[in-house]
């Protein structure tokens, strides 16, 4: 019944893209530190656990806005903190080492929050209803509204600033060269503790809405992994490419699974972001919006 | 006066070049094969020769990841799924054609060092942090075709069971059986390697690693060499691989994953990046490391705390302090453990006379 | 110089420290156990662990098992394999006489070391289907319904409540897209060709945070009559959701071993949420069995408070369902040799002994035998209501021809 298969379609396209959305959320933590201390971060799963974690455990004892801000204050406090102490030490060291560290410190942050919180899961409640909004065959649950809002609310706010404010393009100018920064008499420093505070808040929002989502554990820790196809897809270090390169990964995630799985016996939405991103990889490494590279030799 | 470098004269430039050039080197060799080969079989208890198994293993992983990013500088993620790679070959060899050990080893490895290179060839478009994350990629790929291939995998349990090698018909079992026989294969690598990396192979991998367009200008073909880099540590891997199976006498992709990768990673970081001793340091730490803190927090943290909240602590220290030694490392020694051994080396080859 | 003193010192106390072992006492039998307490499967492993330690506790405070207390040695081996064997070799070297394996894929790693130095080791629901046969497997017991058992089962159970038939009628089937996941699917083939339903499989890639997709298939386009969901972790919880938010009835789902605890339950946002939702259960769910109150009663005793990791008593009573039958197993070992300190091969002979142990329906009336160590493949169905576990049906087999033509197919 093609009717049918219309339906079917327009279903998986409007969860594609509000998972998109928040995967963009999450992807918003690593282009941001990407874009201004040139690190990649691997622990940003973790991040996102983490402040999950914080929010949680406070829900319980002092309700739900208070326990978000708690995670946002949290998270900067942590991402001053780790700047200073893991990254900040290996400024001007081969990619490779800034990789470990973050692969070192996401063993970290796993090991400390099932320490300090439990094993058990604990969920968030997001003071927003539990039924799902109808539109017509569509039916999206208020929790991702929420965070796809707060996606495109960030994406807004990350564009102007990194555009049009002073911190921004010092940001930027930092990112782009830091000698000549320094020598136009930026404070390097401040402004990659910056950066990472500002990650921290994108991270503590991410770990509230995804959190609400599915409940806070220390698997949660693993949508990490899929922040890596969204930021190839989109370019490292582009705010704008982030949302793109999560909603085309949201949606092909979810038609591969509704169209493809039937024929390949299952599993392909975790397969077909990485083959998009290697054929990414190959054609065009800097993704859509990124910046070219140029290697100077 | 140990190290003594003087009074050792070279006539001839192959004995220049040599793989140990000073008379105490030959007695360190000479000296730790006596131990390791013929005094630890003989009189240490099962379970630690099981540690050393592990240990051994991970030695010939470690190396081979040492070639591709130590020595050659391109960072590989996948590294777990090579390992996998060359288990199921060898596996699906045993299984269906009934193939000794002598075979299944190097076939293992051979499949596993096709399939980097096949990984490799991105690396004609892309360096550093984005071959790193297409090599990610290529270990999630693996994994899944694994799982879903069921002629590969063997089934919709995806493990297959593997008799225990035998040689001249006599079965290895013991774990010191089979020590001496992981110990011949990590003596192989460890010789292999060694020689590898004084080659011209060797150095045009340095080269591609220090100034790989310099290098390209003077005549190195460094997509043919990355390449080369590839396959030769998928190589390694493929054969790790293929010993865990037989080690375990199962072949299962789940032991083989992304946390596998990490730590051999992990392994050439601490050990040391682009030393042959580092990857045997490297190696044994991260083994140790977990079995270490476990004996350390057993017998002390009893002190400190309740019992039943320290068998829900030690794996969560364990974690941390994982991590925690990583950026320990590349914080204080970036050049890992071999640094240290160097530091202890050079001291005494000049001892007593240190001015 | 300060380099090498730190560098030697390190070395020194990682020397000394290998330096180990406990002496052995020789009226105590040492039992070993893995467990998983940070690795993926944690949420069990938290809770199944310190089952087992309380039971022995509970054993050793009435006395021990003829008159010989018993040791109880848990690792924990962060699901990995190397982990796993490392650990199993420390345990042998303690003299452990029996294992309580965690994970499937080490129990498969594990699988010849274990008949090689003739230690039993259990799989309780989950590790290789085919080690029902005692015959191949002659050192591993699952002792509890194996994942085929499970989907004969849960199949039965639909066949029961559509009426009596499933000619025509479609099943759906969730899986978790790992070796484990997919085991039941050859039986679920066999029974599909055998009942005439039509079945349709969507493999849920790990770690399962998200499966919106393929619950708006089941949902929307299949429509199916009813749903198993096997599923792991994070994942069940995860699928309830779903199914509220694509608005299919939990009444027609019913989630084997793994995606039945209270755990799950919670995360998927409480009892209303999941009311309906049917789960399979290998040991009895609830707190109304006698032992429970004992160890309560040994906690009360003891001035303490009984433990929180009791309220989650579909995986607490798990733990206990091992422990339990370790301790039968040694029992009975230990009165077939006359009173002496058991081996390895004694406390296999005393497993294939066990039968009619069933504290009081906790455990399910298991037959073990040398052929099967299985024990008849048990299951019970609980059903989630009114802000508890209520129990469904009766202890029950299904399929036994069937799951017994798959174990001989198998390798």
């Amino acid at each position: 019944m093609p009717d049918f298969e219309w339906r079917f379609t327009l279903v998986l396209l409007t969860n594609g893209v509000m998972i998109g959305l928040m995967y963009a959320l999450i992807a918003l933590g690593f282009v941001l530190i990407y874009k201004a201390t040139d690190a990649i971060n691997f622990a940003q799963g973790e991040f996102v656990m983490f402040a999950g974690f914080i929010a949680a455990g406070a829900a319980g004892l002092v309700g739900f806005w208070v326990s978000a801000l708690l995670a946002v204050a949290g998270m900067v406090a942590l991402g001053f903190g780790l700047e200073r102490i893991v990254l900040r030490p290996l400024i001007g060291r081969p990619v490779i080492a800034v990789v470990m560290a973050t692969i070192g410190l996401a063993a970290v942050l796993r090991g400390f929050a099932t320490l300090v919180f439990g094993a058990g899961n604990r969920s968030i409640d997001m003071p927003v209803p539990d039924e799902p909004l109808n539109l017509g065959p569509v039916m999206i649950p208020p929790v991702q509204l929420v965070g796809a809002g707060v996606s495109l609310v960030f994406l807004a706010i990350f564009t102007w600033f990194f555009l049009k404010t002073r911190i921004g393009i010092a940001m930027r100018a930092v990112a782009d060269g830091q000698q000549v920064a320094m020598a136009m008499g930026i404070d390097v420093r401040r402004y990659f503790a910056l950066a990472w505070a500002m990650a921290g808040v994108v991270s503590a929002l991410g770990g509230v809405v995804w959190g609400a989502m599915l409940s806070v554990d220390n698997q949660l820790a693993l949508v990490g992994l899929k922040v890596f196809p969204v930021v190839i897809l989109g370019g490292l270090d582009s705010v704008i490419g982030a949302v793109v390169g999560g909603l085309i990964v949201g949606v092909v995630e979810n038609l591969a699974a509704g169209y493809f799985d039937p024929y390949v016996g299952g599993g392909t939405k975790d397969f077909v972001p990485y083959i998009l991103m290697i054929a990414a990889l190959m054609i065009r490494p800097e993704g859509m919006f990124g910046r070219r590279r140029i290697e100077r030799v | 006066m140990f190290h003594r470098e003087a009074g050792v004269f070279k006539t001839t430039y192959a004995a220049d070049m040599a793989l140990y050039p000073l008379p105490i080197a030959k007695w360190a060799v000479a000296a730790f094969a006596g131990l390791f080969i013929v005094i630890v079989p003989l009189t240490v208890d099962e379970y630690y020769v099981s540690i050393l198994n592990l240990i051994l293993i991970a030695v010939v992983g470690a190396l081979g990841l040492n070639i591709l990013t130590g020595y050659t500088g391109q960072i590989s993620i996948g590294h777990g799924a090579f390992m996998s790679v060359g288990a199921y070959t060898a596996a699906n060899l045993v299984v269906r054609l009934g193939a000794p050990f002598w075979i299944t080893i190097p076939a293992g490895g051979l499949m596993a060092a096709l399939i980097g290179a096949v990984v490799g060839v991105p690396s004609l478009r892309i360096k550093g942090i984005y071959l790193a994350i297409a090599t990610l990629a290529a270990q999630l790929i693996i994994e899944w075709t694994i799982n879903h291939v069921p002629a590969i995998s063997g089934g919709v349990q995806a493990s297959i069971q593997v008799p225990r090698p035998s040689l001249f018909g006599f079965q290895l079992k013991t774990q010191t059986e089979l020590y001496l026989f992981l110990m011949f294969f990590a003596v192989l690598a460890i010789v292999a390697t060694a020689n590898l990396v004084r080659s011209r192979i060797g150095r045009a991998f340095v080269a591609v690693r220090d100034q790989d367009i310099a290098a390209e200008i003077i005549g190195i073909n460094i997509f043919r060499y990355k390449l080369v880099a590839f396959a030769l540590s998928s190589f390694y891997a493929g054969v790790t691989g293929v010993l865990y199976t037989y080690y375990l006498g199962i072949a299962n992709y789940e032991q083989f994953q992304l946390p596998v990768s990490i730590d051999y990673l992990a392994m050439i970081i601490i050990g040391g990046l682009g030393s042959i001793l580092g990857s045997i340091f490297g190696a044994v730490f991260v083994t140790l490391l977990p079995i270490a803190t476990r004996w350390f927090l057993e017998s002390f943290g009893a002190l400190v705390f309740q019992q039943s909240d320290l068998a829900n602590m030690i794996p969560n220290l364990r974690l941390i302090l994982f991590g925690g030694l990583i950026i320990f490392f590349l914080v204080v020694e970036p050049e890992g453990l071999n640094r240290l051994w160097r530091n202890i080396r050079n001291y005494f080859r000049v001892w007593p006379f240190s001015y | 110089m300060s380099r090498v003193a730190t560098t030697i010192l390190a070395a020194a106390t990682a020397v000394i420290g290998l330096a180990g072992g406990a002496a052995a006492d020789d009226k105590a039998v040492v039992v070993g156990g893995q467990c998983d307490r940070t690795g993926p499967t944690q949420i069990v492993g938290v809770v199944i662990c310190p089952a087992i330690q309380d039971y022995i506790d509970l054993i050793n405070s009435k006395g021990g098992v003829e008159g010989y207390k018993i040791t109880y040695n848990e690792l924990d081996n962060e699901y990995k394999v190397p982990q796993a064997v490392e650990e199993y070799e420390r345990q042998k070297q303690m003299g452990a006489v029996s294992m309580l394996i965690y994970g499937t894929p080490q129990t498969q790693a594990l699988n010849q070391k274990l008949t090689e130095d003739k230690i039993p080791g259990t799989s309780p629901g989950f590790g290789i289907s085919a080690s029902s046969d005692g015959k191949r497997y002659p050192y591993l017991f699952p002792i509890a319904a194996t994942y085929w058992s499970q989907g004969a089962a849960a199949v039965q159970f639909i066949k029961d409540k559509l009426g009596g038939s499933l000619k025509g009628k479609k099943i759906a089937y969730v899986y978790y897209d790992n070796p484990a996941g997919h085991e039941p699917l050859p039986i679920l083939d066999d029974l599909q060709k055998l009942e005439g339903f039509e079945l349709r499989s969507f493999a849920v890639p790990p770690p399962g945070v998200e499966m919106g997709a393929q619950v708006i298939d089941i949902a929307q386009r299949y429509r199916p009559d009813f749903v198993i969901d096997h599923l792991f972790g994070r994942s069940p919880s995860v699928a309830i959701k779903e199914y509220k938010r694509a608005g299919y009835p939990l009444s027609k789902v019913i989630g084997l071993v793994w995606a039945s605890a209270e755990n799950d339950i919670k995360a998927a946002g409480g009892w209303e949420a999941a009311e309906g939702y049917h789960t399979l259960q290998f040991a009895g769910a609830g707190d109304d069995y006698p032992v429970r109150q004992e160890i309560k009663a040994m906690y009360k005793a003891q001035g303490k408070e009984p433990p929180a990791t009791m309220d989650d008593t579909v995986i607490y009573n798990r733990g206990l369902l091992d422990a339990a039958l370790h301790v039968e197993a040694i029992r009975n070992a230990i009165k077939a040799n006359g009173g002496k300190k058991p081996t390895g091969e004694e406390v296999k002979n005393g497993f294939e002994q066990i039968h009619d142990f069933t504290l009081s329906g906790l455990v399910p009336p298991l037959k073990i035998t040398p052929e099967d160590h299985e024990g008849g493949g048990w299951v019970q169905i609980f059903q989630a209501h009114d802000g508890k576990f209520v129990k469904e049906t009766e202890w029950f087999r299904a399929y036994p021809e069937v799951v017994a033509a798959a174990v001989k197919k198998a390798e």
